[in-house]
């Protein structure tokens, strides 16, 4: 797995290409070692997540969903999102197509240990969530210098 | 959990007309519903923004699409993943009895809504029966 890279000038059909080409080479990577805790895939709502210098940011898909409604909690290492999708129609339509589902969903995400969960901050827009958690100060990288002997 | 808790189900990924662009297309998950006055349409497109979006009516054939946003994922390594990320597009056979200059749009949360209003002649008239 390699870092998401765009070329030094945007250009939006090639980042998307890329993008869509790393994710693809994180499907069949073999490091999917990574522990879920308690919920699995196929569970609402979909779930990214990536690594940085500075920590980890999972992304969400939650179209549909207000953000006001969302419920982010910490525990340990666990985090957990909660929500409430409603697709009803008004009252008194009928439907000639439902492909959205609506309900409640809830999902626990077990993270790394090195990282700071009392310091994550979340952004909801455009139907996408990004929490973004960072590491402990003690897991950031550091540079070591070398003394003169 | 309470009675229904919600499942996902895996991207459909946009075939058969192929598009001039590269890369990866879905289909977005949609709810259409009628009204007295109008015919509804829900989609979910989750990443893409207002600006984004391209609605066209053309020979009775609605055409909704969205260009996802990528730029904040510039310099992030994927660890996990359940789903790719790509543009949205889906087509719709429009019966002639929607008043295509008069259709609406707005985003919210990701989600596109079109109203799409019925023409006069195609509204339910309540026929009269007159007594004898």
């Amino acid at each position: 797995m390699a870092l998401i890279r765009f070329a030094p000038h945007f250009n939006p059909i090639e980042a998307l290409l890329s993008l869509q080409q790393e994710l693809d080479r994180a499907f069949a990577s073999p490091l999917q070692g990574f522990d879920l805790g308690l919920s699995g895939r196929g569970v609402f709502p979909p779930t990214n997540v990536f690594s940085d210098q500075e920590g980890e940011v999972v992304r969400m898909e939650v179209p549909g969903v207000a953000p006001e409604t969302l419920a982010i909690e910490s525990q340990g290492r666990t985090l957990t999102i909660s929500g409430k999708r409603e697709t009803s129609p008004p009252e008194g339509a009928s439907f000639h197509r439902h492909e959205r589902g609506s309900g409640e969903f809830s999902r626990s995400l077990q993270l790394s240990a090195d990282l700071d969960l009392t310091k994550a901050e979340a952004t909801c827009k455009h139907g996408m969530l990004t929490v973004r958690i960072p590491k402990k100060e003690e897991a950031k990288p550091r540079q070591i210098e070398i003394k003169a002997a | 959990m309470t009675d229904k808790e919600l499942t996902t189900h895996k991207k459909q990924e946009l075939t058969g007309n192929e598009l001039t662009r590269p890369g990866r297309t879905y289909v977005p998950d949609v709810d259409i519903y009628e009204t007295t006055d109008s015919l509804w349409l829900r989609a979910d497109m989750p990443g893409v923004e207002e600006q984004s979006i391209e609605i066209n009516v053309k020979d009775g054939v609605l055409s909704i699409e969205g260009q996802v946003e990528v730029k904040d994922y510039e310099n992030l390594m994927p660890v996990y993943t359940e789903y790719n990320v790509g543009n949205y597009s889906r087509r719709f056979t429009l019966a002639n009895t929607i008043d295509a200059d008069r259709i609406r749009a707005r985003m919210q949360n990701g989600v596109l809504e079109l109203e799409l209003p019925k023409a006069e002649q195609a509204k339910p008239r309540r026929i009269a029966i007159s007594a004898q």
